[in-house]
Formats: structure tokens, C-alpha cells, sequence
């Protein structure tokens, strides 16, 4: 789509596809046209040109009131109406959609609660009687309250300081992972797209310049701008909010092997599957990795795997780069492996990603 | 005593608690109908500047007109009496509070107004549950002008047989009956300066629920 004004193109043939229950950030400087792209998906602007698809409608073709409610919006510290208290805040469109008091006030306690606001102290206070931080958080209980499948939010973390920030991208994160729901971040900061995206589309001048996972953005950058913009050329910086599942290498399925087999059945394996090195899994929380070489080296065939294998530190996905770095230093141990419940997901190699990094 | 025994006489002689009644029912019907008017134009005209424009020029044409004057105009369409001495009131006052109102509504910040549109609300939903609360400290310390307006201006239609507190007024200054014209005029004050207190807590309420951060 495209979108002019006065002549100029905030928004330059843009295209792109947001797929569901992603949590997908839009980054880019003042005036990359990201707020616009926002203000197109929910209708608060027409594009000169083009259309936007929700699950494959045009949106065009529906009604702009209808469509806004059901999504989601959050904004930057203003966007609580200051002559309404915190229950008529959330209340608001329930009220006009005629639902029933009773379920307003459940609805409007139940989403107090999730944002950590105890309904019975928040419930009948004024905007100007909250913190930056509280006032953020029902903005978001508000934005919630229509149980839109998709939410959009324009720099939601902006106006707060960054300890604040920090602690409110947290629960964000964690409330999300509740809510199962599509979301389009916009931010200029960097570090907070790495922290909470599962993709990031960079823009520049109205266009998306690249699409990708944060390791994508920084390892793989399309362009000069792009690696600009994602201060590629500081990569190590980047130790702080790489994540874990952003750097770790994937494991194949076949690189798995059970832990109560010998190590003759294990070279077996290997040796046909073409594999040099490969992981045990016990438990949950006895991962150990084991080379080929090695075992080919040891004298007694008959020794279990698990004896012989060194053994790794788990950590989530989510864990990040730099906590991964920190707990293994006192180790010396350079590999960790990466799990989701029970499942291996990947290993990292701290050489190698940290050789990627300079 | 004697000031009193003076105060009780001017007050039989003159019938001042029925003046007072005459009075306050045209200050009423004055009051409640230019809210009405000067809110509802404000309303029709808030999104429309250069129409709003042309209100006011022609408000503050009838403001620049004098009061007695403005009688006169209105005695062959309406008569003597209490008519006009309410139309007088309503001309004169609908222009601070369609001006105030106007000034609310129209300059409600815009961030408000866009995070109404983007979380669903329609253009009336906009007006009534976000520009006109937000707007209502404005209007209310318009309200306040106008209440002294008609205060004064009901008490000049003692002059065409409107009745209320201005025509023992007229009848102290024709007999130069001094307690009379005293008791009434600070009796007049009394109740302007009354009402204008009443419409300044008003005000103040709502300042204070309604300002934003």
C-alpha cells in the first residue's frame, strides 16, 4: 500500500505479512512511517493505494467502528481520558456495546489483576492519581477489555524511565504468553524490539527494508541502512538482549540419543546417521554432549554414554545472551544446551557466537 | 433597631419577598434557557470553525447593542413585561457560554479525540462521552459570566413592568426613597454575589474532576 502527504509518500509501496499470534515490531526512526503503517491496520487512515487484509478481508469493506473494537490500541503515556476514572477508562466500550454491569465489573477486575493493578485499590481512581508505569498498565487492560485477537501498540514503553520500562517489557512479555494474541509493536528502541519480537520489520523512508528474527537483523542485515539502524556494527552490544533462541544452532532429531546405550551402540549410531557429534538426554536437567572422537577414543566400548559425555547447563529460550556468558565463565564450559519444557531445542556455542558478535 | 425596623418596612412596603420570587423565576428560565441555546450552538458548530465564526460576530453584534436599547428592539415583537426582559437575557448571555462551549469542545486535545477514534468511538460517542465532560469546566465559568449578565439585566426589566427586584428600585429612585434603593440594591448584590459563589464551586468541582494531567 502506499499513503501521500502533501506529496510526499509516508508510506512507499509497502507490503508485508504479519502472521498469527506473532508479536511482530515494527522499528524504525521518526518518520520511517511506522506509527502510519499502525494507523493503517485499524483504519484510523485509508492508503491511497492498496489494502489491508485482516485473515484475508479486505478491511476496507468494513466498518471502521466495528474494526477498531475490535482491536486492540495502546499509546504512548497519554490515552487514559482524564475525566474518567480507571473502571469507566476499561468500561468504556463494554458500555457503549451494552453489556451487562455485572460482566463489565468482572471483565474490568479480571484485567486489573492481570496487569498486577489489586482491583479494589485501582478501580476507582483518576488518571492523574496513577504512577507513569500504573497508567501504562491500564492502558493496557483497556486495550484488552474487547478480547481483541489483535493488538497494536505505538512506542506503549516510551515515556517511562528505563528501570520501569525494563520491569514493564517483562510483564508484557509474560502477559502475552497468557493471552495468545497477534501483536504490531512499534519502537525506535532497539533493544526493546530484540527483547520482545518474534520477528522485526525494519523501516525506513515509508519502506520495509528487511524482515527477520533479531539474529537475522544483526548476523544478515539486506543493507547498509538496515545494519545502521540495528547498529550492526556494535553487535557485541548485543550480548545484553540476544536471547538464547536467537544464537542457539538447531538440533536435529537425529542427534539426539538416548542415555542408557553403550558407547559401541552410540558409534553405531553416529557412524550411519553421519554424525560427529551428538546430544544425551537423561532428564530434563542432565543434557550432556558427546563427539564422536571421544568415543572412538575410549578403550571401553561397553561404558555407558552418559558416563563419558560432558555435561551441559540448561537454559530457556528466552534466557539472554549475556546471563547464558555469565554463569558458564566460572566453569570454563563454552557449550550450553537449550530447552523448551522438556524438549532440546538447540545448543549454543559460546565461541563461535561470540566470533559472530565482533 | 432602627436599621432593622427601616430594613423590615422597605421590605413590607416594597413586597420584596415577592419581588425576589418574580425575580429569581426569570433568572431561571433566562439561565436554563441560554445554556440550552449557547450549549446546542456550540455543538452544531464546534467541527466548523469559520461557521462559528460567523456566530460570533453576530452575538457580539447584539452584546454591543446597550440593554435599554435592546428593550426597545424587542418591544413590538414581544411586548411589556417578563418576555422580554427573559429574551434580553438569553441574547446577551448566549455568547460567553456558546463561546466557552465552543472553546471546550473544539480544543479538546487531540490525542484524546485520537485514541477515541482508535479504540472504536463514533463521532457523537466522541462528543458526548470525551469533548463535552472535558469541555464542561469551560462552559460552567461561562455559565458564571452570564449569571451576572442576567442578574443584572432582570433587574433592569423593573423598567418595563417585568416585575422582580428592579422595581422597587425604579419606585425608591422616582420617590428618592433612599432605604428603599439602598435595601434593594444590596439585597440585588447579595443574590448576584450569591449566585456567582454557587457557580464558582461548580466551577471549581469540575476544574479540579476534569483537568487533565
Amino acid at each position: 500500500m502506499t499513503k501521500i502527504y502533501k506529496e510526499s509518500k509516508a508510506i512507499d509501496d509497502l507490503s508485508f505479512e504479519i502472521c498469527k499470534g506473532e508479536l511482530f515490531v515494527i522499528l524504525g526512526s521518526s518518520g520511517s512511517g511506522k506509527t502510519t503503517t499502525l494507523r493503517l491496520i485499524n483504519r484510523l487512515i485509508d492508503p491511497d493505494e492498496g489494502a489491508v487484509y485482516l485473515n484475508g478481508n479486505d478491511t476496507k469493506t468494513m466498518d471502521p467502528v466495528k474494526l477498531r473494537r475490535k482491536i486492540g490500541y495502546v499509546i504512548q503515556q497519554i490515552g487514559l481520558f482524564p475525566h474518567m476514572t480507571v473502571k469507566e477508562n476499561i468500561g468504556l466500550i463494554p458500555h457503549l456495546e451494552k453489556w451487562k454491569e455485572e460482566d463489565i465489573s468482572n471483565k474490568i477486575d479480571e484485567l486489573l489483576t492481570l496487569v498486577a493493578l489489586p482491583p479494589q485499590l485501582f478501580r476507582s481512581r483518576y488518571p492523574n492519581q496513577l504512577s507513569g508505569g500504573q497508567q501504562q498498565r491500564v492502558g493496557l487492560a483497556r486495550a484488552l477489555v474487547m478480547d481483541p485477537p489483535l493488538l497494536l501498540m505505538d512506542e506503549p514503553f516510551g515515556a517511562l524511565d528505563p528501570l520501569l520500562r525494563m520491569q514493564l517489557q517483562n510483564e508484557f512479555l509474560s502477559i502475552k504468553r497468557k493471552l495468545d494474541k497477534t501483536i504490531v509493536f512499534v519502537t525506535h528502541d532497539i533493544e526493546e524490539s530484540f527483547i520482545l519480537a518474534d520477528r522485526i520489520g525494519v523501516m525506513h523512508g515509508g519502506k520495509m527494508l528487511q524482515i527477520g528474527t533479531p539474529s537475522e537483523l544483526l548476523f544478515e542485515p539486506a543493507n547498509e541502512i538496515v545494519s545502521k539502524i540495528i547498529g550492526a556494527e556494535n553487535k557485541f552490544k548485543a550480548i545484553k538482549f540476544l536471547q538464547a533462541k536467537d544464537v542457539m544452532i538447531l538440533i536435529d532429531k537425529n542427534c539426539l540419543i538416548e542415555s542408557d546405550i553403550s558407547c559401541k551402540e552410540a558409534i553405531d549410531k553416529m557412524i550411519s546417521g553421519k554424525i560427529d557429534s551428538c546430544i544425551i538426554k537423561k532428564s530434563n536437567s542432565d543434557i550432556a554432549h558427546i563427539s564422536l572422537i571421544d568415543l572412538l577414543n575410549e578403550k571401553d566400548k561397553e561404558r555407558s554414554v552418559m558416563d563419558l559425555g560432558n555435561k551441559l547447563s540448561v537454559f530457556a529460550p528466552s534466557d539472554t545472551l549475556s546471563s547464558i556468558i555469565l554463569l558458564l565463565k566460572p566453569s570454563k564450559e563454552s557449550m550450553a544446551a537449550i530447552m523448551d519444557h522438556d524438549k532440546v531445542l538447540g545448543i549454543v556455542r559460546l565461541n563461535s557466537v561470540l566470533m559472530n558478535l565482533i | 433597631m432602627t436599621v432593622i425596623d427601616t430594613i423590615l418596612s422597605v421590605w413590607t412596603v416594597h413586597q420584596i419577598t415577592l419581588r425576589t420570587i418574580q425575580h429569581l423565576y426569570m433568572f431561571s428560565i433566562a439561565l436554563i434557557l441560554s445554556i440550552l441555546i449557547g450549549v446546542t450552538l456550540a455543538i452544531l458548530v464546534y467541527s466548523n470553525p469559520k461557521l462559528a465564526n460567523i456566530w460570533f460576530n453576530v452575538l457580539n453584534v447584539i452584546e454591543m447593542i446597550p440593554e435599554l436599547a435592546l428593550f426597545i428592539f424587542l418591544l413590538p415583537i414581544l411586548g411589556l413585561g417578563e418576555k422580554p426582559t427573559i429574551a434580553a437575557c438569553v441574547l446577551y448571555s448566549i455568547l460567553p457560554i456558546m463561546r466557552n462551549a465552543y472553546t471546550g469542545l473544539a480544543h479538546v486535545s487531540n490525542e484524546y479525540i485520537e485514541i477515541a477514534r482508535a479504540i472504536g468511538l463514533t463521532k457523537n460517542e466522541i462528543l458526548l462521552k470525551i469533548r463535552l465532560p472535558m469541555a464542561l469546566p469551560l462552559i460552567s465559568s461561562g455559565i458564571r459570566v452570564a449569571v451576572v449578565y442576567i442578574m443584572g439585566i432582570v433587574t433592569l426589566g423593573g423598567l418595563i413592568a417585568a416585575g422582580g427586584l428592579g422595581v422597587p428600585l425604579q419606585a425608591g429612585i422616582y420617590r428618592y426613597d433612599i432605604p428603599a434603593i439602598i435595601v434593594a440594591a444590596l439585597w440585588v448584590g447579595t443574590l448576584g454575589v450569591f449566585f456567582d459563589f454557587i457557580a464558582w464551586i461548580i466551577e471549581n468541582r469540575l476544574a479540579r474532576r476534569f483537568n487533565p494531567w
